[in-house]
């Protein structure tokens, strides 16, 4: 078996008095499909945190892409192929929404290139493969807009199209249904599978059930900071444990 | 040459001088997001590195406190003060751009602060309140007319950082900038880590302004503690506001309206001690008035605020 794209070995995370993470051992395969599921405050964003090197673990440890990600800047880990989407969207508000996709295009010495003008002869080829990111997530007519203008859902769709330019491998999605409009959500289903087709390692945190479980092949539960249960949607949707955590009973 | 005349060179050199500064800040704060409330120490570096780097050796007979004069060429010295400039931008920067917003701006206030209290006590490097006097001017008595000779250079230096701003901002460079304003942690999401550009921004800026700061010095031929308290700094963020941040053409505007209005009224004719502090006075009000009136009524921009 290969080296887990993502793992993390006995991970918890505090914040003072507070376990948000509570001692979690995770392992993502190269090319899975997995949803984090879980009631609200359960950990699942913490542990979105710690896996994109956003919070350093209190104790154990957290390889991604075959790096800890101890002592690493999260842009470090981006750079690797680790590309991750945030529950606030992200959304560069003063740029136009192709704009907002080609911040995540690299120059080579940027301030020398800016000077120089010699940017433009890279810029045209960046731009056709923002435009072509935009009409995947359905944006492409609103190239020249400002992202201002830009519903919730649609940024979403944005940020999505940004983390996409940047060739991840292992892509994390943090609620990508919040604020996109029913109809839209089969055409997101559609673009998680063509995107994870192409081998990149997708884990999508989500609180749509009903969305999830027919999206991926394995689920992961959490809930008051451990992981409760993890298997196929089909072993989930029975498992007791899970059904109490969601039913606020006592487990 | 008539007195209308020279008072236009006069507002010309100012407005060169005052440009390169709000040009360089308006790319710290229009562009990165970095709001810096200690403009003028970076002005007032360049300017002093300057003073020190050309002034001959101190002098018993005028009191000088300064132990260091090291008549270096004037070119060569202005050089020098441009990278003071910057390493003063990095010994601020380095605890200053752990923080953001309003902390940043109040501990770049702070740093501004520290260096005009410097400039007072530690006059073996300083000369202390009195500063230098009869600073260097180059070319002095090779060119006609010395004042028209420093417009020209004052409006070269403002064509250059003209230049080059607007070229930076026009790039990728710009685009990832405003991105990090907007942003920081959606800029780290794509492999790029904001903090490096930031301090990149903060490092050019102080660049130019310091190179403004000897240009003011070559002017005035005076360097002294008093030049360089918070009012300079408040007129050139007064003026990025007025022109509308992120514009620099608004900004040049900006800063020839106030330049301006400040010189007209400084002509008021007075003739008591009463009367120059009233002018003062009205300055201060004048600007600050226009100040309000401007952040009351101007098109807030999308995004921003």
């Amino acid at each position: 078996m290969s080296e887990p794209i993502l793992h993390l070995d006995h991970v918890s995370r505090y914040f003072g008095g507070l376990v948000a993470v509570d001692e979690c051992s995770l392992s993502l395969a190269e090319g899975e499909l997995v949803g984090l599921v879980g009631p609200n405050g359960a950990g699942k964003s913490t542990l979105f945190n710690l896996a994109s090197g956003y919070l350093p673990p209190s104790e154990g440890s957290v390889t991604v892409l075959g790096h800890s990600t101890t002592g690493r800047h999260p842009a470090e880990l981006a750079a690797l192929g680790l590309s991750r989407t945030f529950q606030t969207p992200v959304a560069f508000k003063e740029l136009t929404v192709i704009d907002n996709v080609l911040v995540a295009a690299r120059v080579e010495r940027p301030i020398l290139a800016g000077l120089a003008g010699t940017w433009r002869s890279t810029e045209k080829l960046n731009r056709e493969r923002a435009e072509s990111l935009l009409e995947r997530v359905g944006l492409g007519a609103r190239a020249e807009d400002e992202a201002a203008e830009l519903s919730g859902g649609e940024l979403r769709m944005l940020e999505v199209a940004r983390q996409l330019y940047t060739d991840p491998r292992l892509l994390l999605l943090d609620e990508p249904t919040a604020g996109v409009a029913p109809h839209l959500q089969s055409a997101l289903a559609d673009l998680i599978r063509s995107v994870h087709a192409e081998g990149v390692t997708v884990m999508v945190v989500e609180h749509n059930l009903g969305f999830l479980l027919d999206l991926v092949g394995r689920v992961v539960c959490m809930a008051n900071g451990a992981i409760i249960a993890d298997g196929t949607p089909q072993e989930i949707r029975t498992n007791p444990e899970v059904v109490a955590a969601y039913l606020g009973g006592d487990a | 040459m008539s007195p209308l005349l020279a008072a236009v060179v006069s507002v010309g050199i100012l407005v060169g001088i005052y440009g390169v500064v709000a040009i360089a800040l308006n790319f710290q704060y229009g562009e990165a997001g970095l709001i810096n409330f200690g403009v003028v120490a970076y002005f007032a570096v360049g300017a002093y590195t300057f003073a020190i780097l050309t002034a001959g050796p101190p002098s018993e007979a005028s009191l000088d406190q300064y132990r260091w004069g090291f008549d270096l060429h004037p070119l060569l010295a202005a050089l020098i003060a441009g990278l003071v400039g910057v390493i003063f931008a990095a010994i601020s920067g380095w605890p200053a751009l752990r923080l953001r917003g309003e902390y940043l701006a109040l501990t770049t206030f702070a740093f501004a602060e520290v260096l005009q209290s410097l400039l007072v006590n530690v006059p073996a490097v300083t000369n202390g309140t009195s500063g230098f006097a009869n600073i260097t001017q180059p070319l002095r008595g090779e060119v006609g007319n010395y004042n028209l000779f420093l417009l020209i250079v004052s409006l070269a230096l403002l064509a250059v950082t003209m230049l080059f701003f607007q070229r930076l901002v026009r790039s990728p460079y710009g685009r990832l900038l405003r991105a990090i304003k907007n942003d920081e942690v959606g800029v780290t999401a794509t492999g790029q880590v904001p903090e490096k550009y930031r301090r990149q921004v903060f490092f050019i800026s102080a660049f130019f302004i310091a190179l403004a700061g000897v240009v003011y010095v070559i002017w005035l031929t005076l360097a002294r503690p008093s030049s360089f308290g918070a009012e300079l700094t408040f007129f050139v963020w007064i003026a990025m506001i007025l022109g509308g941040e992120g514009n620099n053409w608004g900004v040049l505007a900006g800063v020839l309206g106030l330049t301006v209005l400040d010189e007209l009224i400084g002509q008021l004719p007075v003739r008591s001690v009463r009367g120059v502090q009233m002018i003062d006075a009205a300055q201060v009000f004048l600007t600050g008035l226009l100040f309000v009136l401007v952040l009351r009524w101007r098109q807030p921009r999308p995004g921003a605020g």
